[in-house]
Parts: C-alpha cells; sequence; structure tokens
C-alpha cells in the first residue's frame, strides 16, 4: 500500500518535472533577445512582406500567451485574446499530438528530424555506459580490495585522469589515431553501405561506433571505478562482512555473494544522476564524429540558427533523460529488499 | 562592545584553525601535487604578456607558409591556421579558462551555498520547496540547456561565465544542506539555541565553520566542472570569438582542418592546458577530501599481517599432554600503526577450554577481549598481528595454519555469535539464505535438496524462531530474532565452540535473559564449549565454570567460577565483586572503580592497573607483575597478576 503511494508520488514527480521543462523550453524561446523568425530567417534580401509570411507560417504572429503581447512585462495586452490561439497554447497542443514544429533549415518537420537521429544517440550511450560501467565495477572492485596498495592507486589515480579529460579533445585524439590506423573517421556507414547484405552492414555501423563508444567509455569510467571502489569500501567495512569472513568463506565468495550487490546499489542512483551529464559527452563525441544523433542534430542548429530544431531536440533529451531517471529510481526500489519490503 | 571584544579571538581561532589545518595539508601528497599544478598555470596566466614569445593580438604577420608549421625552434608548439604562435595563444588562453572557470564557480557557489543553507538551517516548506527545485535542475541535462541558452543571446564571456555560474550550483545545494542538516543537530548549536542566540549567531558562529570545508572542497570541483563546461561550449562554437580560450582554439583549428592536414600540435596542446588544469583541480579536491573528511580506508578483506615468529614462541612449541578441545597459550596481539609503535592491545593471555566447558571473559570495554577472540579465527583487522603464542585447537596449532587451512575450521570448529547482530547480518539476503550458505560451504556432502531447507527450519526451531520466518530479511526480524539467527547460524555445521562475543549488548533485559538461556539450555543439549565475552559479571556467576578477568588487554585473573567470587585475589577482580550486587547481601554499598581503563597508545609503564588500583603502591607504577600461580591443582588453576600475591605463592 505504502509503496505503492511511494510510487504514485514518483511516477507524479517525474510528470511534473516534465511539465516544468515543457513550459521552461517554451520561454527559453522566446524570452531570450531575438523575434526567432528574425534570428532564424536572417537574409537581407528578404522582403518584410515575405518575413511577415514567414512569421504566420510559424505561428509567431500569435500573442505569447493570453495577456502578454510579447514577453516583455511591460508591454501589457488585450485580455480579451482568445487563450486558445495563443503561442503557448498552440505549442503544447501540438506538443501532444507529437508535433515539434518545422526545420527553419530543411522545411522538414523537427519530430521527423529528431527521431532518425535518437536511436543513434541511445545505441551510442547505451554501448557506451554499459561497457563504462562494467570496467568501472571491475576496477573498483580490485582497488577496494586492494586498497592502499600501487593496484588501488593505479587505479584512483587513471580514474582522476579520465575524468579531466575534455571529452572532445580526446574524441580528437582518438579520431586522429583512428585516421593513422584505417578506421572510419565520419559517420554511422559508409556511403553505399545499404546495399550490403544485412550482416555486412552491421559489420560496418560496428566499425564506425568503435571510436565514439571508446571515447564514451573512457571518459565515464573513471567515475564509474571512484563509485565503486568508494561504495565496495563501505560494504566491506561492514559488521556483516566480518561474519562472511568468519565462516570460513573465500575472498571471492565474499565479495561475490555478500559484497558485491549491496555495494552496487548505490551505484544505481548515481547512474541516474549521471544520464544528465553523459548526454553533455554525447554531444562532443557526436561533433567530433559526426554521428548523426541528437547531440550532432543540436550542433548543426546552433550553427544554422536552426530554432525549432534546437528546441525540439532539448526537449526530447530532457524528458528521456527524466524517463531514465524515474527508471533506475524504480528499478532501485525493485532490488533494494529493505525498501521492497517494507 | 560583545563583537569588539570577541573579534580578535574569533580571528585567533581562525587562524590556529588554517594552520592547523596546512600542518595536515602539507602531509598530503596528492593535495600538494594539485596546488602546485594549479599554482603553476595561475603564474603562467598572470605572466602571461611576460613568457609569451608572441603578442597574441598582434600576430598577424600571416605569410601563407606561416599557416599550420610544425613546431620548430621559433614556434615551439607550432603555428595555427591564422599563422599564430600556438604556444602563445596556449599562455593567454589560460586567462580565459581560469577567469571562466572561477567567475562562474563563484557564482554556483554563492548560490547553492546559500539555497543549501537556508534549506538546512530553516526547514520546513522552505526547505521543501528549496529541494524539490534542486532537483528538478539536477535532473535537466546541463550541457545541452547551456548550449540552448548561450545560442539564443550573444557568445559573450560574459554570458558564458553566467550561464555556467547560474546552473552549476545544485550539486552544492545538495551537499551544503545536508551537511547543514548534520551541524544543525549537534550538542553545542542545540544549546546555543537553547539559551537564545539568534539565528545570525549561530550561522556565523556555530554552522558557518563546520561547512565551510565542504563548501571549499566543492568549490574546487566546481571550478572544475566550469572550465569543462567553457571548453566544451567553446569547442561547440559558442565561445566568445573574440577571447581565445582553448576550447576556442580547440574549434578553430577542429573546424578549419587541422585534422586533414595532420596539424596535431594545434590539437593536442590546447587540450592539455585544460587537462592540466582541470586534473590539478581534481587532485587538490581530492587531497581537501582526504584531509579535512578523513576516512578511515580499511576494510575486513584487506590482507592481514603474517603471525611473527620470534623466539620467545619456543616455549610453546606443543599443546600440554592432557589435549583439551581448545589452548590458547601466552598469546599477544600488536596494532601497527604507520610511523608510531605499535599498540600493544593484548599481552601474555593464556587459557584453556575443555569439552562441554563454559568460559567467561570480562573486562570492561576496550581491554582487549573482542580482539583476543577475534585473533582466535585469526580474524583481526588488517593493523592487527599476532606477535607471540600459539592458539592450540584439538592439538592443531591455528596461528600456523594457510589461510586455506583456517578457512575450514571456522564456523566447522569454531563459530562465532557477535555483538550487535543487526549489522553482522547481512541485510539484502533472506536469513535462512544466510544459514544455509554455511552449510554448503562446510558440509560438502548434504544433499542440496528439501532436507537443507529441512535443516535450516530445525535450526531456527532450535532457537526459537517459526519456519515462516526463514525467507524474511533481518530488517523483517526484531532486535531478538536476529540475535537467535546469529546462535542458529552458529549452531549451523554443528561446531564444538562457540565464542558469543557481547551478544546480548543492545538487548532489552528480558530478551537478554532469553537468550542467555537458550545459550545454556543449547550447551547442555549439544555438548558445546562457549567462550562467553560480557562485561556483566551477573551472567558469569549464573552460567560460567571458569572465568578470564581481563585489564588493559592482560590477564588480571584467571580462575573457577567460586574462587572469583568467593576468593578474588587481584584488586581488580575485587573492585568488580563490589560493584557488584549481590542478593544475599542486601545493605551491601555498591561501590564503582573511579577512572578510565588505559588507552592502548598510552600504556601505564607498571601494573596497567595500577592508577586506578586502590591498594597500589610504588612498584607497581614502575614494574608490570608477573602471572603468579596461586594453586597447585593442575585441574584448577588460579593466576593472578599483583605484585601483592608474591609473598603468597
Amino acid at each position: 500500500m505504502n509503496r505503492t503511494r511511494a510510487l504514485l508520488r514518483k511516477i507524479g514527480w517525474a510528470i511534473f518535472t516534465i511539465l516544468f521543462v515543457i513550459v521552461l523550453n517554451f520561454f527559453l524561446f522566446r524570452v531570450l533577445p531575438g523575434d526567432p523568425a528574425r534570428a532564424g530567417i536572417r537574409d537581407p534580401r528578404l522582403k518584410k512582406e515575405a518575413i511577415e509570411m514567414l512569421r504566420v507560417r510559424f505561428g509567431l504572429d500569435k500573442p505569447v500567451i493570453n495577456c502578454f503581447e510579447s514577453l516583455n512585462p511591460i508591454q501589457l495586452g488585450s485580455c480579451t485574446v482568445n487563450p486558445l490561439d495563443t503561442q503557448f497554447f498552440i505549442y503544447v497542443r501540438n506538443l501532444f499530438q507529437g508535433e515539434l514544429g518545422i526545420s527553419y533549415h530543411t522545411n522538414r518537420p523537427v519530430a521527423d528530424i529528431l527521431a532518425e537521429r535518437l536511436w543513434n544517440t541511445v545505441l551510442l550511450i547505451g554501448a557506451g555506459q554499459i561497457l563504462s560501467i562494467i570496467i568501472g565495477v571491475v576496477f573498483g572492485v580490485f582497488a577496494a580490495w586492494k586498497a592502499r596498495t600501487a593496484i588501488d592507486f593505479a587505479a584512483v589515480m587513471s580514474s582522476l585522469l579520465v575524468w579531466s579529460l575534455p571529452t572532445f579533445w580526446l574524441a580528437i585524439i582518438l579520431l586522429f589515431w583512428g585516421s593513422n590506423n584505417g578506421l572510419p573517421l565520419a559517420g554511422k556507414a559508409t556511403p553505399g553501405s545499404s546495399s550490403l547484405p544485412l550482416l555486412q552492414q552491421w559489420a560496418d555501423i560496428g566499425r564506425h561506433m568503435l571510436l565514439p563508444t571508446l571515447t564514451y567509455t573512457i571518459v565515464y569510467m573513471g567515475e564509474y571505478t571512484l563509485i565503486m571502489r568508494s561504495s565496495l569500501m563501505d560494504v566491506l567495512s561492514e559488521d556483516y562482512i566480518l561474519t562472511a569472513k568468519a565462516k570460513g568463506l573465500s575472498t571471492f565468495q565474499i565479495l561475490k555473494d555478500h559484497a558485491l550487490k549491496n555495494a552496487m546499489l548505490p551505484l544505481v542512483t548515481v547512474i541516474a544522476i549521471n544520464l544528465g551529464f553523459t548526454v553533455a559527452g554525447a554531444i562532443q563525441i557526436e561533433t567530433v564524429f559526426s554521428w548523426p544523433g541528437l547531440g550532432l542534430a543540436i550542433f548543426e542548429a546552433v550553427g544554422r540558427r536552426d530554432f525549432p530544431v534546437l528546441q525540439g531536440a532539448f526537449l526530447l533529451i530532457a524528458v528521456a533523460v527524466i524517463f531514465a531517471n524515474l527508471i533506475a529510481d524504480l528499478t532501485y526500489n525493485f532490488l533494494d529488499p529493505r525498501v521492497k519490503t517494507e | 562592545m560583545e563583537t569588539t571584544a570577541q573579534a580578535p579571538e574569533i580571528q585567533n581561532q581562525w587562524v590556529s584553525r588554517l594552520q592547523g589545518f596546512w600542518r595536515t595539508f602539507s602531509r598530503n601528497r596528492i593535495g600538494l601535487v594539485g596546488l602546485a599544478m594549479l599554482i603553476v598555470i595561475i603564474l603562467m596566466a598572470i605572466f602571461a604578456p611576460v613568457i609569451a614569445p608572441y603578442d597574441s593580438s598582434s600576430s598577424a604577420s600571416v605569410k601563407i607558409d606561416d599557416v599550420y608549421n610544425p613546431p620548430s625552434s621559433t614556434h615551439w608548439f607550432g603555428t595555427d591556421d591564422a599563422g599564430q604562435d600556438v604556444f602563445s595563444n596556449f599562455i593567454f588562453g589560460s586567462r580565459v579558462s581560469l577567469t571562466v572557470g572561477f567567475f562562474a564557480a563563484f557564482i554556483s557557489i554563492i548560490i547553492g551555498g546559500l539555497l543549501g543553507l537556508v534549506a538546512g538551517f530553516f526547514g520546513g516548506r522552505m526547505e521543501n520547496f528549496l529541494m524539490r527545485f534542486t532537483d528538478i535542475m539536477l535532473v535537466i541535462p546541463d550541457l545541452p540547456l547551456m548550449v540552448v541558452i548561450v545560442a539564443l543571446t550573444k557568445p559573450s564571456l560574459l554570458n558564458i561565465i553566467f550561464v555556467i555560474g547560474l546552473l552549476g550550483w545544485t550539486t552544492t545545494a545538495r551537499v551544503v544542506r545536508s551537511q547543514t542538516l548534520a551541524v544543525k543537530s549537534r550538542k553545542f548549536v542545540l544549546r546555543a539555541r537553547a539559551v537564545g542566540a539568534g539565528r545570525g549567531h549561530i550561522i556565523s558562529r556555530h554552522i558557518l565553520p563546520l561547512v565551510m570545508p565542504i563548501l571549499v572542497v566543492q568549490a574546487v570541483l566546481v571550478v572544475s566542472l566550469a572550465i569543462l563546461n567553457e571548453s566544451a561550449l567553446s569547442f561547440l562554437g559558442l565561445g566568445d570569438p573574440t577571447a581565445l580560450s582553448w576550447g576556442q582554439m580547440l574549434n578553430y583549428a577542429f573546424g578549419r582542418g587541422a585534422m586533414s592536414i595532420g596539424a596535431w600540435w594545434a590539437l593536442l596542446f590546447p587540450g592539455f592546458g585544460i587537462v592540466w588544469v582541470v586534473l590539478g583541480l581534481t587532485l587538490l579536491g581530492q587531497g581537501l577530501e582526504q584531509v579535512l573528511n578523513p576516512r578511515l580506508e580499511t576494510h575486513h578483506l584487506m590482507a592481514g599481517r603474517p603471525v611473527v615468529r620470534g623466539e620467545a614462541r619456543e616455549d610453546a612449541e606443543k599443546p600440554t599432554g592432557k589435549n583439551p578441545l581448545l589452548e590458547v597459550r601466552n598469546l599477544s596481539i600488536n596494532y601497527v600503526n604507520e610511523g608510531k609503535p605499535p599498540a600493544r592491545a593484548v599481552e601474555n593471555i593464556s587459557f584453556t577450554l575443555k569439552e562441554g566447558e563454559l568460559i567467561g571473559l570480562v573486562g570492561e570495554s576496550g581491554c582487549g577481549k573482542t580482539t583476543l577472540m577475534l585473533s582466535l579465527l585469526r580474524l583481526l583487522p588488517s593493523a592487527g598481528q599476532i606477535v607471540n603464542g600459539r592458539v592450540f585447537f584439538n592439538g592443531k596449532d591455528l596461528t600456523a595454519l594457510s589461510e586455506e587451512e583456517i578457512n575450514a575450521v571456522r564456523w566447522k570448529d569454531i563459530s562465532i555469535v557477535f555483538q550487535g547482530a543487526m549489522n553482522a547480518l547481512n541485510p539484502v539476503r533472506t536469513v535462512g539464505d544466510q544459514i544455509q550458505e554455511a552449510i554448503i560451504k562446510h558440509l560438502p556432502g548434504f544433499p542440496h535438496d528439501q532436507r537443507l531447507q529441512e535443516r535450516v527450519v530445525e535450526l531456527l526451531d532450535l532457537v526459537g524462531i517459526a519456519a515462516d520466518h526463514k525467507d524474511h530479511y533481518p530488517h523483517q526480524y526484531s532486535g531478538g530474532m536476529r540475535q537467535r539467527a546469529m546462535i542458529a547460524m552458529a549452531l549451523a555445521c554443528n561446531p564444538q565452540v562457540i565464542i558469543a562475543d557481547e551478544p546480548t549488548t543492545a538487548l532489552d533485559v528480558m530478551i537478554q535473559a532469553q537468550i542467555l538461556e537458550l545459550l545454556d539450555s543449547l550447551r547442555k543439549k549439544l555438548g558445546l564449549a562457549i567462550i562467553f565475552v560480557t562485561h556483566d559479571l551477573g551472567v558469569v556467576a549464573e552460567m560460567c565454570d571458569r572465568v578470564l578477568v581481563m585489564y588493559g588487554g592482560v590477564t588480571a585473573e584467571y580462575a573457577d567460577v567460586d574462587a572469583i567470587y568467593n576468593e578474588p585475589r587481584h584488586p581488580y577482580t575485587q573492585e568488580l565483586i563490589k560493584a557488584f550486587p549481590d542478593l544475599t547481601k542486601p545493605k551491601k554499598k555498591l561501590s564503582s572503580i573511579p577512572g578510565y581503563p588505559p588507552r592502548l597508545d598510552a600504556l601505564p609503564a607498571g601494573c596497567r592497573f595500577a592508577p586506578r588500583c586502590p591498594l597500589a603502591f610504588d612498584r607497581c607504577h614502575t614494574e608490570q607483575p608477573p602471572l603468579h600461580e596461586l594453586s597447585n591443582s593442575q585441574s584448577a588453576a588460579h593466576i593472578a597478576s599483583c605484585h601483592l600475591l608474591e609473598a603468597s605463592k
């Protein structure tokens, strides 16, 4: 009973956060200087009428929200505007219909552009996360088990070092290295590879993924190593580990059966909190390797002043991170018997 | 008036605190390396015009063949796409990166620190609201949001500083809040509140000094994150084009063909700058964390110290002919402290345990009881070391066994019931599972089927726990039940000896009595030998056959229970008995022993009890008394260590 309520509260909170992001996203793109239409279509050759037509087309001629002509609070408009005919309402209504606007640059629906990109990013982050977590856990376990030895020192120091690397710079270095070793340098697939048999297509994608995933793994494994180490150190100094030792269990058995699960529980929470940060890595990696994901979409949209794409990409990323957070949170509750049986 | 009088005092307090901090910090190598790295780069930024061989603003000396020149004697780091000297730009770039990093971090720390302090101190709705807001901001991915905001505004240095600063406070707010909460409930703050000190006074005098260290560590981390974020923004083309930061240099190089030309120097060196600063800050943060928030970096799986094989052991090479079940002879244990002389935690302890016998081990907390018991199964923490003596079990020397051999003895032959079973059971595994684990480990022939489940139920039944609790987790048990479950687990492999280490501490009196009764009845039913560790003489009187009284790591007295109660010979035992209520003499005055047991790092030169002994004389303070044999009977040895007993030998 109590558990269901806690569960519902968490879901409700996630929904509230998403609503917050939706509102934030709308106002960010309206409040900050620059009429999106003019900022987006900076072509001096366009006549005033043409700009006006574009404004109508992108819905920028409508009042922002009821009572406000623009978002300048001094410029109070008439409150007789139909609230259903404001930019904000139309934005929210379109969102619920899955419409994110139209790209200034390509004139295609933003939702379509992002849908193509989303899975590439998920693929990259997924592979990178799994690898960095596995490596981090293994290194962290060794560091904690062999605490205060040379192994431990080496693990901690190398973790601090990789943590300090700027993601995009490591990507550039690896790109340099890859270019001397015949690895594909950009994109997701070799042009023309779609005519190949499926297995070879996958192998091609795998080769393209190699360097981006490697960058991602190196950048994030340090943090997981440190967290795993400190979490396992805490667990290993608990009384029940002494009990396990007194029971005559071998070190391996103690680590496997008594320490690992307990130490990995906090890691689940950290992974969830980290997701927001790892997206930052994805943007940089995708930019360097021209990996056609959401991050590259953001980079390109910034360069082209393509605000609908930027807005849509930000919203999608934020919502995805909030969801992933919620899932990690619920997973934790499911894994920890102390929460589960309460 | 009050403030003027207090000001110098506060100042002195801060000065001495800083001095103390520096003393510890200057011994922390990681922190020092980080600090040195940071100072180097700060000096470089300050003296940039002096160091840089070329003036960064006027290097428009572009001849066509100046572009992307490899490193040479004139251009140490080569030249970039505009024909500028990379080395000079690298040096000037430190200014931009550090400026953004420090100013942005300053904003973040002020906001996060204030929010955390306010939320933690005032609590209630304010805290709820602020923390909810922090949680929302924490979950929104920060770099994309920064990209959006900078893309929509002008990409100027000031904008970047504000955007990074205004979005980087979330973790600081959380950390400061939890520290404020922790400090707020400390005694001296509660006391200050009780005497009506104002909020401002409490915050500035009591809370801030204890939040500050955490804030400093956090600030170092925030600066490094801000520098990383600045470089990423610049690299993505959102930097200030007029301020050439390291990220901006990389943006130009990467965007203008350095990769295809193979101009590695234009891509490599600016990155080194970022790594250098961020690594320096990270190491500094790590060092500060270790100094300000020291943690004992030890755990139970760290390799133990080898048993010392000295000459002093020769007298105890073989077990005595009588072959008792367990014979501890001249056992001494040290705790090794790096840079300090070892602490002599247990010295020269001997006792024997026969089959079915119950021996009581009595002493105040900290007198080495638990150390002695852990050493029997070689379970000492990594600093502990057996430096002398032998432990014979069935004629086998446990101190000479390999790790594998001792693992076979643990639990199978000798098991332990730990004190405080709350933490002695694994919280994420069911109780039944933990019991059956011992059986699977030590009785390999035991069928892994229904029979195993029945055995677990049987064991639980033996200690009075119903079968349906088998699959419950420890937190679903009450304190008494957990202790019973622990006993059931100790019985799982039919051991010959059970060590019960204060099994009833932290339980209420009724439950204590039940647990004691249970142990006593199990002993009779199963023929167990038990070593019962306690500081409760009443328990000893009721159950034990023999008693070993320990004081400060040494034997005070060792005798039959009757002798201990009726004719105690050591002054410490006598004082203990006086402090113990006797039902037959209700009018007897109870007395306590003044003072505290000695600290292991400051043991008295002579008898360890001398400072508290009512009968102590000069010799007691200078010479450690030997063990005196007070009885001729082999079966009922009576030993005590006191100079007063020399004559009565």
